[in-house]
């Protein structure tokens, strides 16, 4: 690769981990993790709690160090540099807003301690007031302050020091409902307005889904699968990522060919048979499990349609925006389908026979 | 216009009950404080009843007499020597304990112990042990070693669980900012924890202010308040005992109450 090329990529990539790992006594919070994190890009960590997140985060952050691999920023190692020398801020778990401090003080604190000048720290402060919609509370102290309130002013006091990666742990995750969605667009839209690099740690997928460039998809410490929501979702990598995120059928089931138009044949323990994307590597016979999510798969009463997998239905549960319909196939497969609650099939009821068909497009196996 | 039958109260004699109950309490323990703050005003030239007349001249003996004085100047200036020693000595022991350390059970339960210390046991020990080292006494060595002595792991006790309970979060916060770890003591840990500072000082302060039964033993010539007082009892029971008694309590109870409010303002704060 051209020297130009290496250093535009090198420019491209706000954060690259490199190999991390780290073990607290015996338990290994990261195990060989390495990804890239794009300039500019909205990119989650998702996982479930004690996963690894917010060791990860800390550790890009300066506060823990890693015990093997590296951490660039910007193209540059930062593992011996303190966390006051790194050009990241991080909006901690709880806000950790300083108590002694109003709004003002606490969103200038960054440009005070780098020795900036009266003039323009008070500038900069109520410029990036404004941006998070608080110009008129810079003279509040932050006990006075709702809850979104406290999150902007977290927000306002990472960045005001302008950082090249903003790292946000689990920032929404205190906050109800409403707000919690409402707080997610403004997450959204900072960015984007800024275009900065935000490294945002979640355990809730439907939040990384709705927020995120890319993400990745964290178990037990190690790296599960890097990727834009809709690849996340649409090819998970494996069996944790397709239940972890969204809901779907996973049926075991063993490669028996494959057809001229690419999608491969495999049938199931139970005799169900299914067309579906496997990974080039895969031949007949091998196990796969079939991955379909429980939307892709339709219900149709049974005199409605010609084709399809005869099946009763076991469960109808009623879930306001779609229903659920668990099915038994003949065989004895479960198979679980949601359906919007204005398809003509919401009438089924429980015992019903039915037919279920679904694409093949939206099976991947994945071979493990 | 004709008054509603009024509906009898159920509880009308437990109530009154009470009331007496409640009354009689507070007199069992206010009674012999009411008694001497009459008596300071009593003008009669022998302690005690009947009363002859009101006077403040009492109150002027004793804020004029140079032997108070001098002991007062004692007791402030070794309080508030004893509070800054001790207080500084404290902090400094929370601040290393505060992210936790091998042993730190142990030694916090070893700080502890001498609290259950018999104060006259205290005392005797202090004296031998000076004895043995050959310092003479007075309010500069002896008085000022034994006062830290006693009040230091009360200082202790009082600090350590508001440095403990300091959020982690707000340092890391300061450091992620931009903050060298002198700049986050300055400008973080400092201003958060100095009400509870400054309300372990004037706690340690009352302690030092109040010390009587350890000084006794090590104050040679030197006086402070309650020794000075102990020894006026010994001597003669002098008529202005009554009206010296209430100052005291006066200095000593503003004190503590100040500490105490300055301490609630710290736990709300932290
Ligand atoms: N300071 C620490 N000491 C010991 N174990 C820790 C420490 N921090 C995290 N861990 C462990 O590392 C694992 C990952 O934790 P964490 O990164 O906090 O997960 P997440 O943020 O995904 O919930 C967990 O098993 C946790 O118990
Ligand atoms: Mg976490």
């Amino acid at each position: 690769m051209p020297r130009e090329d290496r250093e535009a990529a090198a420019g491209a990539v706000a954060v690259a981990i490199r190999k991390v790992g780290k073990r607290f006594g015996s338990v290994a919070a990261l195990d060989d993790v390495s990804l890239d994190i794009r300039r500019g890009e909205f990119f989650s960590l998702l996982g479930p709690s004690g996963c690894g997140k917010t060791t990860l985060l800390r550790s890009i952050g300066g506060f823990e160090a890693p015990t093997e691999g590296d951490i660039l920023i910007e193209g540059r190692s930062v593992l011996h540099l303190a966390p006051y020398e790194r050009p990241t801020n991080m909006i901690f778990q709880h806000l950790a807003l300083f108590p002694h401090l109003g709004v003002r003080d606490n969103v200038g604190f960054g440009l005070r301690m780098k020795g900036a000048d009266r003039a323009e720290t008070a500038r900069r402060v109520q410029e990036v007031l404004r941006l998070v919609r608080l110009e008129e509370y810079g003279d509040r102290r932050v006990d006075q302050l709702s809850g979104g309130q406290r999150q902007r002013v977290a927000m306002a006091r990472a960045l005001v020091n302008d950082p090249a990666v903003l790292l946000l742990d689990e920032p929404l995750g205190a906050l109800d409902l409403q707000l919690r969605l409402q707080m997610q667009e403004e997450l959204r839209r900072l960015q984007r307005q800024l275009g900065a690099t935000f490294v945002f740690v979640t355990h809730d997928q439907g939040e990384a889904m709705a927020m995120s460039d890319r993400i990745a998809v964290m178990n037990a410490g190690r790296l599960q699968q890097v990727g834009t929501p809709a690849e996340i979702y649409e090819r998970p990598a494996n069996r944790f990522v397709a239940t972890f995120v969204g809901h779907a059928n996973l049926v075991e089931a063993r490669l028996t060919g494959r057809r001229q138009d690419g999608f491969a044949e495999a049938v199931s323990a139970d005799g169900l048979a299914f067309l579906g994307q496997a990974p080039p590597h895969a031949g007949a016979r091998d196990a796969v499990l079939a991955v379909l999510r429980h939307e892709k798969l339709r219900v149709h009463p049974s005199d409605t349609v010609q084709a399809g997998v005869a099946a009763s239905v076991v469960e109808r549960t009623y879930m306001g925006s779609s229903l659920r319909f668990t099915c038994r196939a003949q065989g004895g497969a479960i198979l679980t389908a949601d359906t919007p609650n204005d398809m003509p099939g919401r009438d089924i009821a429980e015992g019903a026979a039915v037919l279920l068909d679904w694409s093949p497009a939206d099976v991947v196996f994945l071979t493990e | 216009m004709s008054a509603a039958p009024r509906p009898r109260d159920p509880y009308r004699w437990w109530r009154a009950a009470l009331g007496l109950y409640t009354t009689l309490f507070l007199g069992f323990l206010y009674l012999p404080l009411v008694v001497i703050v009459v008596l300071s005003f009593n003008n009669s030239t022998s302690t005690g009843f009947p009363l002859t007349g009101a006077t403040t001249k009492w109150y002027g003996q004793v804020l004029n007499s140079a032997d108070l004085l001098a002991a007062f100047g004692n007791s402030m200036a070794v309080g508030a020597t004893a509070a800054a020693i001790s207080t500084a000595l404290a902090l400094l022991l929370a601040l290393g304990f505060r992210h936790g350390v091998r042993g730190q059970s142990l030694v916090l339960n070893l700080i502890l112990l001498p609290v259950l210390l018999p104060g006259i046991v205290g005392g005797i020990v202090l004296l031998i042990f000076f004895g043995y080292m050959e310092v003479r006494s007075d309010l500069w060595t002896t008085v000022l070693v034994a006062h830290v002595n006693y009040v230091l792991p009360f200082a202790f006790l009082t600090l350590y669980p508001r440095v403990h309970g300091f959020d982690r979060a707000l340092e890391e916060a300061a450091m992620d900012l931009g903050a060298t770890p002198m700049q986050v003591f300055r400008h973080v840990v400092w201003p958060i924890l100095m009400p509870a500072v400054v309300a372990t000082a004037l706690f340690a302060f009352t302690l030092s202010f109040d010390e009587f039964i350890r000084t006794v033993f090590v104050s040679g010539h030197d006086r402070t308040i309650p020794v000075l007082f102990w020894l006026l009892v010994v001597d003669e029971i002098a008529p202005y005992l009554p009206a010296m008694a209430v100052v005291i309590i006066l200095v000593s109870t503003a004190l503590s109450l100040a500490a105490f409010a300055i301490g609630r303002r710290a736990d709300r704060a932290t």
